[in-house]
């Protein structure tokens, strides 16, 4: 995991966590990895790991158990408003790159159904 | 926060030279710390004072309510190169010496960290490659139970592999409480690691701010880092 050195490391472990949730990588219920063990893999500071959890913590997507770690909600409802939150930054990068290019933003459907259409041959 | 290490007015002349000048730095528990400078910057001078190592200094250098070097180096962990033993020491001999020397050295910690690192305990240091020199350096500072380690440009010279396991080895036996401070000339290989960066420039401290608030400008490590030498490349 190569993290961009211009953002707030918690923040992109977050994005990071929410990602594999919204992949099923990590399910409704589950125990996510431990606090060190996620350091290890994504190469970060403890400390930067636990505020990312906290923070998801304080959302609600995960859960903490006592002494046992931390847990996916299963609130499914929350779940699915997590996935369009994801699915709406992507949309958002995708409209301000194609603003770049000067592509207008009502010409946006049209051109998206063309591409769609000679992607399908 | 409770400060850990206060150095205050912190001036050291060696040879009628000014190698450190006014130098002030604070910090607290639980910390990973870059100090980053220069080669020449005063780096290790600053942290061979902090150790208790370099003498006759000017200034303060307050650890956990101690000033005494002798109890300074009790509370943190310092491994200055490996210089006061001969090339033919095998590493369990180096190993005899420290658990001699320091009571909070744990050799099954070590042994630990020498598998870790893939080290033999029946090698001479004469045998080592730069990377397993540092390896072993490591391994022996994060033996002992301390609340300061200073890593000393522990990334110098070595390979990708060796700079990997160091790495990994500072996440996995860092303890909460603990802060470890690393002194590096290039921030990228360990930026992803740090709370807090410390810049060293013209013999003093320049400044000492949090990680997360340079990125917070959206801007990275490395670019606030030499963002302090800009003015000399347009010379």
């Amino acid at each position: 995991m190569e993290f961009k050195d211009n953002i707030p490391i918690y923040l992109q472990i977050e994005q990071y966590l929410y990602r594999q949730i919204a992949l099923g990588k990590m399910k409704a219920g589950e125990k996510i990895p431990s606090v060190r063990k996620l350091a290890l893999e994504l190469t970060v500071n403890v400390n930067t790991v636990q505020r990312a959890l906290q923070q998801m913590n304080d959302q609600g997507i995960l859960y903490t158990k006592r002494g046992e770690g931390n847990f996916v909600t299963e609130d499914t409802e929350l779940l699915a408003k997590t996935k369009q939150t994801l699915i709406d930054n992507e949309l958002d990068e995708f409209v301000q790159n194609m603003e770049k290019l000067g592509v207008k933003k009502e010409n946006l459907i049209t051109i998206l159904e063309k591409y769609l259409k000679k992607c399908e041959g | 926060m409770n400060d850990l290490l206060t150095v205050k007015d912190l001036t050291y002349r060696k040879n009628q030279k000014t190698i450190l000048k006014d130098a002030n730095l604070n910090l607290s528990s639980g910390k990973i710390v870059a100090l980053l400078g220069e080669n020449g910057a005063g780096k290790t001078t600053l942290m061979r004072i902090i150790a208790g190592v370099a003498k006759n200094y000017k200034g303060e250098v307050n650890l956990e309510g101690t000033t005494k070097e002798a109890a300074r180096k009790a509370k943190l962990s310092f491994t200055d190169g490996l210089t006061g033993f001969s090339d033919s020491t095998k590493i369990k001999d180096v190993v005899k010496f420290y658990a001699t020397i320091f009571q909070d050295f744990d050799e099954n910690e070590f042994d630990e960290l020498r598998k870790f690192m893939k080290l033999d305990n029946d090698m001479k240091l004469s045998q080592l490659s730069r990377g397993m020199r540092e390896k072993l350096i490591i391994a022996l500072t994060f033996a002992r139970k301390a609340d300061l380690y200073l890593l000393d440009e522990p990334f110098g010279g070595i390979d990708a592999m060796a700079r990997k396991k160091i790495i990994n080895s500072i996440i996995l036996w860092k303890d909460e409480k603990a802060t470890i401070l690393i002194s590096d000339h290039f921030v990228n290989e360990i930026s992803s690691l740090l709370d807090e960066v410390v810049i060293v420039k013209d013999h003093t401290i320049l400044e000492h701010k949090s990680a997360d608030d340079i990125r917070q400008n959206h801007e990275t490590i490395e670019e606030y880092y030499e963002s302090f030498y800009a003015d000399e490349d347009d010379e």
